[in-house]
């Protein structure tokens, strides 16, 4: 089993990668740390996983030479399970590269990095709810720290590929949610 | 299925809609600090103290490890040791090779007193890289991940924006510089974050020829501390100078850049050592035997009249056009191998001030070290050819140039 790292740059995937794999991959506080991708080793329920930490990028059309170096990652891998990391304090951006990932029929993890900057800034997220729009797992993570990694894990194993048209289904499925004399559904 | 993105954004936005809340959001002291660091009026005068700060620091910190603890072990107790034990002694060439060459007293050779002066592998081969070079690079690496850590990198680049984006640059540029200043080697690799051919073209370029490597810097703080300003200044200059011109003359575009600025974090202690220490580590595997290596090799070459031979030959050029030596074809040479090396035997040729500064530029801008080379080519492919020609154009050009400001001045 293979595992991509992906995300915007500077979220923390060199740091999860790190933590994932006992590492020692460069880690700063600017966009653009990692330029190339670095391959890991984790062991789960005696299972070898092949984890690579990716470039960051801001989508799947590559801008510069390592937003490239992310793209190609991804297609050379198509049967890899993908985290997408993402600064939850910037939800939106980051959900746009998760689409864009779950839309080319990758299984994904959502991993919700700097979720105490987020808690600091009194930014709420609802898990629970954006688990059942997405019909994907979505971990909140302290990288740094190290919390919520291993759920992050627990998670990764049984991840399956969803469909968009699903998403936008549910959306309009808790959308019945608030007329009147909806009896309520599994979308909200 | 794909969709548009104007369907993504939607869809997005109606999922924030229903997922996120924004509560009460209170400036904080970071804010305030963040604000401070980047506005011109504040941030200006606050990246030169940085700067300031990390050259004295980087400066005092090299010389006090090197002069009070280096030069003593090396100069007091292992060079003597070596002298005395090393089988061979004097007059031998394997024992020339490895411990002391000796010095040239009249017709008499005697051993020598330093480390600087004995060049034999196992003296100023083990001395250079790890009593001049290590105290340096660590110290420059501590700040460095210091100021990565923290966030203050992507200030600096939205603070001199506006200044490269004359040469054809954005701010962003900034990073690779800074990095090889370190080493070029992952400067080199990190111009993969310019967007274009040319930018990074350029951006190659000029650090292969304009940016000396830690290395080289921590060196020269040991042989000509009192020149070193000036060299940087005349390297600096040349970085504008050339990355203006390539800008006017080279086609591709320079588009602007929407930089993300990170909110300043509390360095981890534990993260700062451990980029300090894996770069250092780095330095220790493949710069201290390079320099030994290198350091044989010219040896060899010498024994063999080979330098004198080139110096001979290259006369015309290194003392008519460049106003150096002709002995400057060792420290050539051995700058392809590595740059602090060939500062440190420029240090051993006599000569004028004036020609030891032009010396010095030389050996920074002529080729870069073979590690620099190998990467530039990984990153740059068929472009790199591109890049071999404006470096011979910029050698002749403007160590040319040095050479006639001292004739300007009257002192060459």
């Amino acid at each position: 089993m293979k595992v991509l790292l992906m995300g915007h740059p500077n979220v923390g995937k060199s740091v999860i990668f790190n933590r994932l794999t006992g590492a020692n991959v460069v880690s700063s506080n600017y966009p653009g740390t990692t330029v190339d991708y670095t391959q890991g080793y984790m062991r789960v329920f005696d299972r070898d996983i092949e984890i690579m930490d990716v470039p960051g990028t801001f989508s799947l059309d590559a801008k510069d030479k390592a937003e490239e170096v992310a793209v190609k990652m991804l297609m050379e891998n198509p049967d890899a399970k993908i985290i997408c990391v993402i600064d939850t304090s910037k939800l939106e951006r980051g959900l746009y590269l998760a689409l864009e990932i779950i839309e080319r029929g990758f299984p994904l993890v959502l991993a919700l990095n700097m979720w105490d900057v987020a808690l600091d800034k009194n930014i709420v997220i609802d898990l629970q709810k954006l688990e059942v729009i997405l019909g994907i797992p979505v971990v909140p993570t302290v990288a740094i720290s190290g919390e919520g990694i291993s759920t992050l894990v627990e998670k990764l194993i049984d991840v399956e590929p969803v469909d968009i048209l699903h998403i936008s289904n549910t959306m309009k499925l808790s959308c019945l949610m608030t007329s009147p004399g909806c009896a309520g559904c599994k979308g909200c | 299925m794909h969709l548009t993105p104007d369907e993504r954004w939607e869809l997005i936005e109606e999922i924030a809609r229903r997922t996120l809340r924004f509560g009460n959001y209170k400036h904080t002291l970071k804010d305030a600090i963040g604000d401070f660091t980047v506005k011109p009026a504040t941030g200006i005068p606050f990246a030169i103290a940085i700067l300031f700060v990390f050259w004295s620091v980087f400066t005092s910190f090299a010389a006090l490890m090197t002069d009070g603890f280096m030069i003593k072990i090396f100069d007091n107790h292992w060079l003597p040791w070596l002298q005395q034990n090393f089988p061979g002694g004097p007059g031998n060439w394997f024992y020339a090779l490895m411990v002391d060459v000796g010095q040239r007293q009249g017709s008499a050779i005697v051993a020598s007193e330093s480390c600087f002066d004995s060049f034999g592998v196992l003296t100023s081969g083990l001395f250079l890289p790890i009593g001049v070079v290590l105290p340096a690079i660590m110290i420059f690496y501590l700040m460095l991940s210091l100021l990565e850590d923290i966030g203050y990198m992507p200030r600096l680049a939205v603070l001199i924006d506006t200044f490269l984006h004359k040469i054809g640059l954005h701010g962003y540029a900034i990073i690779p510089t800074i990095l090889s200043l370190g080493c070029n080697v992952p400067g080199v690799e990190a111009t993969r974050i310019l967007e274009t051919k040319k930018q990074r073209f350029m951006m190659m370029t000029l650090l292969a020829m304009f940016i000396p490597c830690g290395a080289q810097i921590g060196i020269m703080q040991k042989v000509i501390p009192q020149y070193i300003g000036f060299i940087m200044l005349y390297l600096f200059v040349g970085y504008f100078l050339y990355g203006f011109i390539m800008n006017k003359i080279l086609p591709g575009k320079t588009p602007e850049i929407l930089m993300d600025v990170p909110a300043y974090q509390k360095p981890l202690v534990k993260n700062i050592s451990k980029k300090m220490w894996m770069r250092t580590a780095g330095f220790l595997r493949e710069g201290v035997p390079f320099v030994m290596l290198g350091v044989l090799i010219i040896n060899v070459l010498y024994i063999f009249g080979i330098i004198e031979f080139m110096a001979t030959a290259m006369a015309p050029v290194f003392e008519g056009w460049f106003g150096v030596p002709r002995e400057t074809a060792g420290p050539l040479i051995a700058a392809l191998l590595r740059k602090d090396l060939a500062i440190a035997q420029l240090g051993a040729i006599e000569m004028t001030k004036y020609q030891m500064i032009s010396a010095v530029v030389l050996v920074t801008i002529y080729f870069p070290c073979i590690a620099t080379f190998v990467m530039m080519l990984k990153e740059s492919g068929r472009a790199f050819l591109g890049s071999l020609l404006a470096l011979m154009i910029v050698v002749f050009t403007y160590g040319g140039l040095l050479h006639l400001i001292w004739k300007l001045m009257g002192v060459a």
